[in-house]
């Protein structure tokens, strides 16, 4: 389903991304765990070309991410051409970025009014429905202001779900909440696993990546260092740097 | 003591409706001309962005009076005869441009990019992310120094009065020419002038918070 292959982006003279290869295959839930700055975001924002990258290749269902390859070098798609490609690629922010000015509903309703052209009655059902699937069909109504951090993050996911996405990626999404407000937003990506979502999530929650993951990326310093089952990478973590990493997080680790 | 006011009050009145007259036209043709150039400040040709910028800086460092009487001259210096209202308007409605200009720029750039990059990971096209995600937002940032520009402008077509144009403030010092009685024509000419004034205010008001996010 998506393939990366040794995936180059540098900022100025600041490589972040030194050459990253994995792929994805359909219904497969990948979990990028690292440090800060280790690219993980970085990872996610060029898989739907928010971000520009510098060398290596991305593919989505076989289709060429952002560039197509040419005689010389390569040529970069147009905008139009990314944005076919973003409606298939769901994706949830850490720091929820709904649309302040429009209710949930209507947050939920913009990507099918506004790049499929469905029908506002339609969409209105469509949203109501996925409303209801992350447990907030009561809200429906309510401008993002007036949700908590948790109902925010969710209308989030509602939103990018109603595009029907081939996959979904998750940046950080529970680090600007509460921990008390964790878990509800965990409940609906969990949900989503076992509906045989295809999904990317970065995260540093190492409890929810063992649950959740089928597969475990770890990442340090631009390069992806060990990635493998969740049992094989957390609790028989061979690497120094990710042993490293997991005694940071160790209280969370130990919990599990 | 107000007699003399009173006697003259009609022919105020007819000051104020030129008064008004040029306010709306130079308010509603000078705004529209700077958020369009505000808006293309924000586009990404470099060329547009220099020309919005330059004409943003030149005329934010020039006194309106000035402007005025470039634009009153500039047509006989080339060979146009046009009237002293539409030079005198045209030069308001370039010089208040400048202004909203600035405004709809900041605006449009003091939105989160959190939310463009929403938009876009929806795949939003351009055209729709400008007009469903900042724009509604950029505007309600944008109304109270809108209101502040336009209220300016309002106040500053007196200064049409220099060049010979015939509005309330011309009409105000005729009277006092042929009466000497300046204080109370003026305070007249004051009242008239916040009467203008004041809906304007009222309706930015009750926009902004129609406008406010939170219901």
């Amino acid at each position: 389903m998506i393939e990366v292959r040794d995936l180059r982006k540098s900022y100025g003279t600041l490589e972040v991304l030194k050459g990253v290869s994995f792929s994805v295959e359909k219904g497969e839930v990948v979990v990028v765990l690292g440090p800060s700055g280790s690219g993980k975001s970085t990872l996610l924002r060029c898989i739907n070309q928010l971000e520009d990258y510098q060398g290596g290749e991305i593919r989505i269902d076989g289709a060429s991410v952002g560039y197509s390859a040419a005689a010389q070098g390569r040529n970069a798609h147009s905008e139009a051409v990314n944005s076919r490609l973003r409606e298939q690629v769901g994706m949830v922010f850490q720091s929820f970025n709904l649309f302040p000015h429009r209710t949930a509903m209507d947050n939920v309703m913009m990507g099918p009014v506004y790049v499929r052209r469905v029908a506002k009655q339609e969409a209105r059902e469509l949203a109501g429905g996925l409303l209801a699937k992350v447990g907030l069909a009561d809200k429906a109504h309510q401008y993002p202001a007036k949700l908590s951090g948790g109902q925010q993050q969710r209308v989030a996911i509602a939103r990018a779900l109603a595009m029907q996405p081939k996959v979904m990626l998750f940046d950080e999404v529970t680090s600007a909440l509460d921990p008390e407000l964790v878990g509800e937003v965990l409940r609906v990506i969990r949900q989503l696993a076992q509906e045989g979502m295809t999904m990317i999530i970065v995260t540093h929650e190492i409890h929810f990546a063992r649950d959740v993951a089928d597969r475990i990326i770890f990442m340090d310093d631009g390069v992806i260092v060990e990635q493998g089952a969740p049992e094989r990478i957390l609790s028989n973590a061979s690497g120094p740097r990710l042993r490293l990493f997991l005694r940071r997080y160790q209280g969370d680790y130990l919990a599990s | 003591m107000f007699n003399i006011l009173a006697g003259n009050l009609p022919y105020l009145l007819q000051g104020a409706v030129v008064t008004l007259w040029l306010s709306v036209v130079v308010v509603t043709l000078g705004t529209l001309l700077g958020i369009g150039m505000g808006i293309i400040a924000t586009t990404r040709s470099r060329i547009a962005q220099s020309i919005v910028t330059g004409y943003i800086f030149l005329l934010r460092g020039i006194p309106v009076l000035v402007v005025m009487f470039l634009g009153y001259y500039a047509f006989p210096a080339f060979g146009f005869r046009v009237s002293a209202y539409v030079a005198v308007g045209l030069a308001q409605i370039v010089y208040l441009g400048a202004f909203v200009a600035e405004i709809t720029r900041s605006a449009i750039l003091s939105i989160p990019a959190g939310q463009i990059a929403a938009a876009r990971s929806l795949g939003m096209r351009r055209g729709a992310i400008l007009r469903q995600v900042i724009l509604p937002q950029a505007t309600r940032l944008a109304i109270p120094p809108l209101l502040n520009s336009a209220l300016t402008a309002i106040k500053q077509t007196s200064y049409a009065s220099v060049v010979g144009v015939w509005e309330l403030t011309y009409a105000a010092r005729e009277i006092v020419e042929r009466t000497l009685a300046a204080f109370q024509i003026f305070l007249g000419v004051m009242v008239i002038y916040f009467l203008i004034c004041y809906p304007l205010s009222l309706a930015a008001r009750w926009s902004e918070r129609r406008l406010s996010f939170s219901h």
